[in-house]
This record gives structure tokens, sequence and C-alpha cells, in this order.
């Protein structure tokens, strides 16, 4: 995954969502997972991005926090974080797994 | 000459308006429908019907089907009338000028419920087979996604638990954000019915609905909260269960995850969900949340039913959790007489959501991040099929909107008029270069697509569709179809001028691809439909002629046992202010059906032939808007114009209509907000204003348009 901060200076170009709306759905995930523990909280996050989002919104959503973030839920730049490392990539239903 | 009502024919077939699946007798007189005669031997009505299935069947032969072919260069220009093959040729070419403009995910395709099982399931092996993406959506987005996502979190499957005659064993039912004698009528009547025989009655809903109180039926309990507090609500419900011991520890113990339950049993005790904490936040009585918890977990047997006012809300997902997770916790699950179900609005939407019409799953929603699902695929398909999900319909026109989203193919659907926040949508259409559509009439959708292929009604088509109680029902052919094809032949058609190779003798041998690639359809054919009638999925070696009752012995997630959510209420951020002090709730009526695209077509237009808003006389008088009277609806959004009609169902601070006409345009209104989990619309909460349409010129402007309309339509 690029973690490249090419567009630092300007806003990053939208691929498929426009980022002011994807923010605002990133940090509804963030709401829904907000009474887990952080770790737990972390990795239902990184399911959620893994299974439900289109590869370019994920892409989009990780640049944008590598370029500063703003108005993201911290909870959202942790699970961004595990994208990739998650212990079921293939996805999974339910509680987020400990 | 033979009597013309007399017929001489006639054919088993299931409606396809509601989630119910009525079987009917469609009888015909020298291949004319002259009539629909309930059948008795239907599972789901046992002879019984609505005026939607019974009368609301003379749209397949209105003057408005379109049966040629027509294609456009511009949405600007006219259509013009062309021969299959040519318009095939130009969606297939166009598809492809597209794709290699704009790439491979550039296009789309969107299925629709009121298609067959066969028909969805073609859809989506189009867009991810012939397309190579996993840009495939259909209308359950924006209705019932969040069951999918909700249930099969807790309970694992994103499905009724009962079959519909389960509730003759209710003792006690709870409707939420649902009103089955208009939306599900021959459901509504079985409730009715039981409700008659002694069961108690539970409704969580804004209005005042006919659930509540009807002839011989009035709920025990009728929580009238606030619009956009369903998880507030059923927190503080589980909250008194989880005070007062209520739960079934036996059952949890036995087939739950207890240390998900635990988990959960501490935050929902949590004072912040006390019913005197809730009960102010939802305007409602905090002593009726509390006899709502008691008589629920009181049961013996407890049923929930739910529809799409716990769906189409930002807390969708988070709500069918919160119901998830009390049927659990009082053990209200693997029997008759109990279980949690999602009222399905549409005929076959079932079928859709079970047969992988998303960007996330195939059919059985299996990930289509899942390397070993993804190969059997694969291997049937013989093509390299793509292992990330696709975009979501609202995300496509957000795309397009990006300037990375340009082709569309359509089946049966209408986001113009049914999708919320019009104006957007129809931005972001005005981007595309070729939007394909298979309809039977031009729509408001129509007007920005550049081929349209004309379909065929469920009349003219052989198929299954599976009903809410997932019951797969036989759809037979009862007249030609119209333009010549029914609608997998087209799609086949479109697959093979793409150059995949498809070929389907019959729709018969699609579902036997359903069956040979989906566990849950394993054993379900033609053959065996022909034989027993109708079979409820899961249909396989251990149940080969279906299944009634889900998770008696075990729930279908990894360790077989159910699960337990932490579901937070998080207010909607869409709020009253003093510009928009009102909410806005939508919903259906009786006679007319979704967009109206049929039922509008029949003579049931004369018992509902507008869309009105109820408002509260409270409301109307201090706005000094009489009964009758036409207003200016007005959101963040939009605005439009209607008529308002006192109402008693509607408590002061809320209004309501109906989206079954075009020409009201109550999307244009309604938020962009979505659901957290699955982006379907918040229909059901948006803050608005209503004010008096004074001037005689905007009423005489009114008058003329709907003269206009009535000579277009």
């Amino acid at each position: 995954m690029s973690h490249k901060t090419a567009h630092a200076e300007s806003p990053v170009p939208s691929r498929a969502v426009p980022l002011e709306r994807l923010v605002v759905m990133a940090n509804q995930i963030a709401d829904f997972f907000s009474p887990y523990p952080p770790a737990r909280r972390a990795e239902g996050i990184r399911n959620h991005l893994r299974t439900y989002w289109d590869p370019r919104m994920r892409q989009d959503l990780t640049e944008y926090i590598a370029a500063g973030g703003e108005g993201v839920s911290p909870a959202i730049v942790e699970g961004v974080r595990l994208l990739g490392s998650g212990p079921d990539p293939k996805g999974y239903y339910g509680p987020p797994k400990a | 000459m033979a009597n013309p009502i007399i017929p001489d024919k006639s054919v088993v077939t299931t409606c396809a308006y509601c989630g119910v699946g009525c079987g009917f007798k469609a009888e015909t007189h020298q291949g004319r429908l002259v009539r629909m005669t309930p059948w008795k031997e239907g599972k789901a009505n046992h002879g019984h019907s609505c005026i939607k299935g019974r009368f609301a069947f003379d749209y397949y032969i209105s003057d408005d089907r379109v049966t040629t072919p027509l294609i456009r260069a511009s949405i600007d220009d006219p259509w013009t009338l062309v021969s299959w093959e040519k318009a095939i040729q130009h969606a297939a070419s166009e598809l492809r000028r597209v794709q290699a403009k704009y790439g491979t995910k550039s296009v789309g395709a969107i299925s629709s419920s009121r298609c067959t099982n066969e028909e969805i399931f073609l859809v989506q092996k189009f867009a991810r087979a012939v397309l190579g993406n996993n840009n495939i959506d259909n209308c359950a987005r924006i209705c019932h996604s969040p069951t999918q996502f909700g249930l099969s979190a807790t309970v694992g499957w994103g499905a009724a638990s009962q079959h519909f005659d389960s509730i003759l064993q209710a003792d006690v039912i709870m409707i939420v954000g649902a009103n089955p004698t208009e939306g599900h009528p021959v459901f509504g009547s079985l409730m009715k019915r039981r409700v008659r025989q002694g069961a108690k009655l539970i409704v969580i809903d804004p209005r005042r609905t006919e659930t509540v109180e009807s002839a011989h039926i009035k709920a025990d309990v009728h929580l009238s909260l606030r619009p956009g507090t369903n998880v507030a609500v059923l927190d503080s419900i589980a909250h008194v269960i989880v005070r007062e011991k209520l739960y079934n520890e036996a059952f949890v113990r036995a087939r739950c995850e207890w240390d998900e339950f635990e988990r959960w049993t501490e935050f929902v005790s949590s004072d912040r969900y006390a019913p005197e904490v809730i009960g102010p936040t939802a305007g409602l009585d905090p002593e009726l949340i509390r006899k709502a918890a008691r008589l629920y977990a009181s049961g013996p047997n407890s049923a929930i039913y739910y529809g799409l006012g716990v769906t189409e809300h930002s807390q969708g997902s988070t709500g069918v959790m919160c119901l998830g997770n009390l049927s659990l916790a009082c053990g209200m699950l693997g029997r008759e007489g109990v279980g949690v179900n999602p009222l399905r609005g549409q005929g076959n939407v079932q079928g859709g959501s079970c047969l992988g019409s998303w960007p996330h799953v195939f059919s059985g929603y299996r990930f289509v991040t899942d390397d070993e699902v993804r190969g059997s695929f694969e291997k049937d398909w013989g093509v390299t099929l793509d292992a990330e999900p696709g975009l979501r319909l609202p995300n496509m026109f957000d795309a397009a909107l990006a300037g990375n989203f340009r082709g569309m193919f359509i089946m049966g659907e209408d986001p113009v008029q049914s999708d919320p926040n019009q104006n957007h949508i129809i931005e972001a259409m005005r981007q595309m270069e070729c939007v394909v559509i298979q309809d039977l009439f031009l729509n408001e959708t129509s007007k920005y697509a550049h081929v349209f292929l004309p379909g065929s009604s469920s009349l003219e088509k052989d198929g299954t569709f599976t009903s809410a109680e997932r019951r797969v029902n036989r759809v037979r052919k009862v007249v030609e179809p119209l333009a010549g094809y029914q609608d997998w032949e087209i799609v086949v058609m479109l697959m093979n001028a793409m150059g995949y190779l498809a070929t389907y003798d019959h729709a018969g041998q699609i579902l036997d691809e359903i069956a040979r690639l989906s566990p849950a359809y394993k054993g379900i054919s033609f053959e065996l439909l022909e034989r027993i009638g109708s079979a409820q999925w899961p249909c396989d070696e251990a149940a080969p002629e279906g299944t009634e009752v889900l998770h008696r012995e075990k729930f279908p997630r990894a360790n077989g046992r159910g699960t337990f959510m932490l579901t937070e209420y998080v207010p909607t951020a869409e709020r009253t202010n003093d510009t928009f002090p009102l909410l806005l709730t939508t919903g259906r009526i009786l006679t007319q059906y979704n967009v109206g695209t049929q039922t509008r077509r029949t003579q049931n237009n004369r018992w509902h032939s507008e869309d009105v808003l109820e408002i509260s006389a409270h409301d109307a008088h201090i706005r000094g808007i009489r009964d009758g009277e036409r207003v200016k609806v007005s959101s963040r959004f939009g605005c439009t114009e209607l008529k308002a009609k006192f109402s008693e169902r509607v408590g002061s601070g809320i209004v309501y209509t109906t989206f079954h006409h075009a020409e009201t345009r109550i999307n244009v209104v309604t938020s962009d907000l979505s659901d957290w989990a699955t982006n379907c619309p918040e229909y059901k909460v948006t803050a608005v204003e209503v004010v008096k349409v004074a001037s005689e010129q905007t009423a005489k402007r009114a008058a003329k348009k709907k003269r206009e309309h009535v000579v277009t339509a």
C-alpha cells in the first residue's frame, strides 16, 4: 500500500467517493466500533474496510491520513494501519476478533 | 364468441409485488390475462390475496409498454427504434468503449428485486465475469442491506428465521418499523388473526398505523418513538431485560458466545440506557419501555417482525443487530412461534440478497475476498474474477461525479425516482456515457439512458422468486413476452455480444448453476418445485425439501453459536432546528407499490391517485394550513409540493408521505445520509419545514402540471 504524500499540499484527488463523504463514512464506522476496547475496535474497522470498501476508497482514505488526515477519527487511523495485516484477510461477520 | 371472462387456460405462478410471495392462478382467455385467482395451495397465502396481487395486473398491457429496443447517441436526442441485434451490439460496443477509455472499473450493473432469481444471478455474473469487476448492486441496497449485515453479525444469516405460519404459535408479536397491514397485507391479516386469538402485540413505530389499532385489534404497547431513536429504545428494552434478569440464561449458555453476551449485558445495563434517560430522548413514557421489555421477554413465544423503519436509518444495521441481540438473549429463536424476521418489500428482494447481487459477496453472502469461494466461481465460469469489493450503488453515483464511473447496465430499477437526494443522482447520471436500461416502461432514469432494452413482466417469463420467508416459488410464463424475449434471454444476448459465451436453453439451467455454486440452494431445481410446489432454503441433503425454521440446533456461524454486538446509540446528523423543525418520514400504502411503475398503470390508482402529506392538525394550524391545501415541503436538500392531509396517525412534530408518484418528487427532499455499514439511505428521517402554498398562481400551476401528467400518463 502506498503511503506517498505526493498530494500532501493539495487535497487528495478523489478516485471514487469525494473525500468529504469518505471521511463522514469512515467516522460513522468508528462510532459504531467505539464501545469495543482499542485493539478490537481497530480490528473491527480493518475488517469492515477490507471487506466492504472498494480498494480505491481505502487507498484514498489511507493517503488522506498519510497527508494529515484532518477530521478523521483516531480509531480509523488505527484501523487503517492494520489494513493488509489483519488476522483474517477474507473477512468475517460478527464481533471484531480480539 | 367465447365468453371473455371464462378463462381457457390457468397457470400457477407467484405474485411479484411484496415479499409475501402469494401463489396465484393466472387465468387467460385467448392469450390475454383476465383474472388472478389466489391459489389455495400457496404456502404463503393459503388462498388469500391483497388488492395489488388480485387486481393490479393490467400494467402489463399498458399502452406505455415499450416493445421495441431504443438507442440514442446523447440523452438530449430523441430515441431511435432499432432491431434487437442492433441494440445489443450497440450496448455491448459502448460498454466496451467506456471501459477502454476509463478503465475496467468504470462501469457497473444494477439488478432488481422485480426480476427472478435466475435473472439476478445472471446480472451479477454479467458484472463479475463479463465486465470484469464487482460493481454490482441491487435495490436491497436502499431497503434491507442492513438486514444482511446486522443478522449475519448476530445469528449468522441475513434472512427471516421463520416461515409465515409460525406466527400462529406466537404469544407475543413485536412489530418494529413496519406496517404489515399496508405493506404486506396477507401476512398482516395472518398477524391480526393471531392477535384476535389473544397474542399480545407490541408496535414500535412513530406513526399510529393500522397495525397499532384497526378493526378487532389493538396493540398492548405502542412505542411511538421519535424517528431516528430506534437503537436508543431497543437498547433501553435490552437494559430492562438485563437489569431485571429477564433473559434466558440456559439458552445463551447452550447456544451463544457467553463472553460476548457478558460484554453486551455490561454495555446495555449502563445507566445511559435506562428508560428514564432514553424515554425523554425518544419522546416515550419510560414505563412503556419497561412494559414492552417485560412483555417481550415473558413470551413464552415472542416473535419479532420488522421493516424499513428499522433499516432505513444512519444506524440501520445497528438497529437490526439490536433485534438479533434481543432474540438471542431471550432465547426466542430455533422453534416455531419465535424468531426475528425482516418483512421484505419486494417480491424477490430476499432472492436479490441471497444470490450475490452485491459488490462484496457472492451468492450465500460469501465474501469476494475469500479465495476458496471465488475460486469455485472462477472454475465454473472459466474466468479470473476481481478479488476486491466493488462500488455500491450510491458510491457509483459518487464515482461518476468524481470522473471515474461512466457506464451502467440497469435492469428493472429506477434509481432517479427511488433513491435519495435526487438532484445529486441526476447530476451523476448526466456524467454517464453509456447507460443501458432494461425495463417495461420509460421511467425517470431512462431520461438519462442511451440504450433501452424492452424487458418482460413477471407474467411473461419463467424462473423463481425467493420470498421474505426464504421460500423459493416458481414464476411461470403466463403470456408471451410482449417485446419478444424473457429478461434472462436479453442478458444472455448481451453477455455473448460482449464476448462471453453463455448458453442456457431455459431458466431452469440457470437455477441449476445457482444450486451448483450456492450451498443454501443446493437442492433446489425446477424439478423439485414442480414436485413439491415450493421450498424454503436451506435446501440440501440434510433438508431435501427445505427448512421452515432456522437455527433449531445451531447458528450458521463458524462455531455454530449466536453472538452479541455492542450497539451504541449514535444520534443521526440530520437534526431539526428552527428552519427545519419537523421530521419527515416516508412509507407505502396498501393499493400502490413502491415507485408505482406498475400499480399507477392500473385501476388501483383510483384509490390513491396522488401522494399526500400527513400532518397533525396541531402542526397544520400553527402554520395556517387547512386540510387538503397544497403545501411546500423543504429540507436542506430540496423542496417539493403536495397536498396536506390532516392525520391522527402522526404526532406533533412528524409528517409523513408516500413515494408512489413520480411527480411528487419526494426524494428531492430526502437526505443523503446513510447507514454506517451499508450506505442504505436514511429515508425515515429528514428535517423539513412545511408552508402553505398560498398564491392562486401557484395553485393554477399545480393544476396545469396535474392535467399534463394525466395527458401523458
